[in-house]
């Protein structure tokens, strides 16, 4: 038996999995309280024929190493499923804060086109701080908090990657 | 009469899912097709599908698709006899055909006077309004000082559009609702029409309230034949980019939809206009129309048009582009059933729509009755931060509108992308709303039921994502472990797969 964690709502709900393999793409898994009967056969790429007891589903995974994102009768359920020794190291790494300085980075590769603020600038939660143009648009990133912006890591007219550092605020 | 040459080969000034389009037109039509493509492009569909493909420069589109003189070379280097513009980029700048003309190159498009009419949107307005076509009040010239741009305004009263001039599809557009808002919005609006038309002038229409987005198709030949082919309603808009499309219109009867389509008549007319153009209307809550803009080219939605006619539009551009006349009138134009589109965007809406760049890792597309999907990528695709984000149009037909939302809802979720994000999610959740089966919604429809549209997982099947998962999860672990296991026995194990198999083999042997 292995037993998975899965996190929900960007990590703010837990559901434990217990997963023991019966047979060949069966298994026996255990959520909750209830047991099911599960029977896994693999389609193509990340699609899933499920069935659940009886109850026959088709399912998407777009999965990552971690992150994964079901698609079930046209809903999308995006979580985090770790196992015991990832939970363990997860919870060493701490919990998300608002406290302290926050990090603002750019959320896809892009060009800055504006930077709305200056160092030492007060700024509120939400505010406009750099203006990003993705395929043709402008998006405006906004402070994660109240605060005063104690770096700013871009100039207008630069080139980002997805996940470049943009300012901090704190 | 014409000296206009059959064409055989035509260069595509344009990229990703309209490029593709226009190409299996002409690859039905026997004509040879060449792509151009940028570096973020040489991976892309349209390079493949062409017969020839020549290179012009670096991703932002001003360094490469938006260059004339890079263009015109690939054309002459080929020997391309015509070239097709697609929309957007070059499709709707007049000094473009006038350089093919010079150039001794077929532009699959109307006339430059026609797009220098029609081009610079506060020309237009005037020349329609003279022609006796009602138009929404505004500026009646471009204004350059954002000062005297808000001045202007504040006198008409908010909400106002803020638009460019030589603009369309949404870019350089944005709706101001009150002053104090203004100036950021002129400076970003004109940042976004400077980068996506070259052409960064901005003027002012006033904001009709509850207004609907309806077009009209229009084809002219050389000589002056001039049909329309019937609306298509656009009101499911986002800042300002369509979203779903369908035609009929749920406002227009018959006897609307003739007195449109006549204006649209008149109005291509007035300007001699050839080939096929959009004009665009807004219609009020009283059902009064007023003229918005004329597009020069194909749009976007035009094959709504094509399911509800049975026409293919870009093989009528390439026939009058030859010289021909139109083969159909106007009283032999059928239209049959309900068609709606959907735009797939690469785009999260759960937040705030950010546009999703990046790799494709799987793409699976809907089938069966009724569909259309007109796509530009594939799985390994990785989607350029450079260009629009959408990727694919999603049609479904049916003999009426009902049919026709439950299939495309049918297709949506057959739809299948990984590692990006797209707005399926969303579309499904825009053909559901009980405003939109109603058919009583306005260009408004998107803002007002914006929290409506986010769809929450259905609660019923969580625990089903939550098994498939840990399912997944606990394969992937166990592969992983036994490949390891299997490396780490290696010596004992048999060589190869051949030994394995002669062992196999000779023990099956000496049992029969």
């Amino acid at each position: 038996m292995t037993t998975y964690v899965a996190l929900l709502d960007g990590g703010r709900r837990e559901e434990t999995i217990d997963v023991t393999p019966e047979g060949p793409g069966v298994y026996r898994v255990e959520m909750g309280g209830e047991v099911h009967q599960v029977d896994a056969f693999r389609h193509d790429y990340g699609t899933v024929s499920l069935l659940v007891d009886t109850a026959s589903y088709s399912v998407q995974l777009d999965a990552g190493d971690s992150e994964v994102k079901a698609y079930i009768r046209g809903s999308a359920y995006p979580l985090e499923i770790l196992d015991e020794r990832r939970l363990r190291m997860r919870r060493a790494a701490g919990k998300f804060t608002v406290e302290g300085k926050q990090t603002l980075t750019a959320p896809m590769p892009g060009k800055v086109v504006k930077v709305l603020v200056k160092v030492g600038d007060e700024v509120k939660e939400g505010q406009g701080l750099v203006v990003i143009e993705a395929m043709k648009m402008e998006n405006e990133m906004k402070s994660p908090k109240d605060g005063k912006i104690v770096e700013l890591a871009v100039v207008e007219g630069q080139a980002v990657e997805g996940g470049a550092k943009l300012a901090a605020v704190e | 009469m014409s000296d206009r040459k059959p064409i055989r080969k035509v260069l595509v000034a344009n990229r990703g899912e309209i490029a593709v389009r226009v190409m299996r037109t002409c690859r039905e039509m026997g004509i040879k097709t060449v792509a151009v493509y940028s570096d973020a492009d040489r991976g892309s569909l349209h390079v493949r599908f062409a017969d020839e493909a020549v290179h012009i420069g670096p991703p932002p589109s001003r360094e490469s698709y938006l260059v004339m003189d890079k263009i015109l070379g690939a054309a002459r280097a080929t020997g391309a006899d015509a070239i097709h513009p697609g929309y957007g980029f070059l499709s709707e700048k007049a000094e473009f055909a006038r350089a093919l003309d010079t150039a001794g190159i077929t532009f699959i498009g109307p006339r430059a006077e026609s797009m220098d009419a029609m081009g610079v949107k506060t020309t237009a307005r005037k020349n329609m309004a003279d022609a006796g076509v009602p138009t929404v009040p505004g500026s009646p010239a471009p204004i350059s000082d954002e000062n005297e741009a808000r001045a202007y305004s504040d006198s008409i009263g908010y909400p106002v559009m803020i638009k460019a001039a030589a603009g369309g599809g949404g870019k350089g557009m944005k709706k101001c609702e009150r002053s104090e808002d203004f100036l950021s919005m002129w400076q970003s609006a004109k940042r976004e029409a400077g980068s996506a038309f070259g052409d960064d002038r901005m003027y002012i229409e006033k904001f009709l309230e509850k207004p609907r987005h309806v077009e009209i198709q229009v084809f002219a030949d050389e000589y002056g034949n001039t049909i329309f082919l019937g609306e298509r309603e656009c009101s499911v808009q986002r800042r300002q980019q369509k979203v779903i499309e369908e035609s009929p219109s749920c406002i227009l009867d018959d006897k609307m939809r003739n007195a449109m389509g006549e204006v649209a008549v008149r109005a291509a007319k007035a300007v001699r206009y050839r080939g096929a153009g959009t004009v665009e209307f807004l219609v009020d809550a009283h059902r009064n129309f007023y003229f918005l803009e004329m597009n020069t080219r194909l749009q976007v939605e035009h094959p709504v048009t094509e399911m509800c006619t049975g026409l293919d539009l870009v093989r009528m551009q390439i026939e009058v582009a030859q010289g021909e006349k139109l083969a159909i009138a106007q009283e032999q134009v059928v239209r049959r059933g309900h068609a709606i589109e959907a735009r797939v965007y690469a785009e999260d809406p759960a937040r705030n729509f950010m546009p999703s760049p990046g790799r494709i890792s799987y793409l699976r597309v809907p089938a069966g009755p009724g569909i259309r999907d007109d796509s530009g990528v594939y799985t390994g695709w990785v989607v350029p931060q450079f260009y629009d984000p959408m990727i694919s149009k999603l049609l479904a037909w049916a003999p009426t509108r009902e049919y026709a939302i439950e299939r495309l809802k049918r297709a949506l979720g057959e739809y299948t992308v990984h590692g990006i994000t797209v707005n399926l999610q969303y579309l499904r959740a825009v053909l559901d709303h009980p405003a939109f089966r109603s058919g009583e919604y306005d260009t408004g429809f998107c803002g007002k039921f914006e929290k409506e549209l986010l769809v929450k997982p259905d609660p019923r099947y969580e625990h089903v994502a939550l098994i498939a998962a840990a399912v997944a999860a606990y394969r992937r672990d166990h592969d992983a472990a036994e490949a390891s296991a299997a490396r780490a026995g290696q010596t004992a194990a048999p060589r190869s797969n051949w030994q394995r198999l002669g062992r196999a083999r000779s023990l099956r042997g000496s049992i029969r």
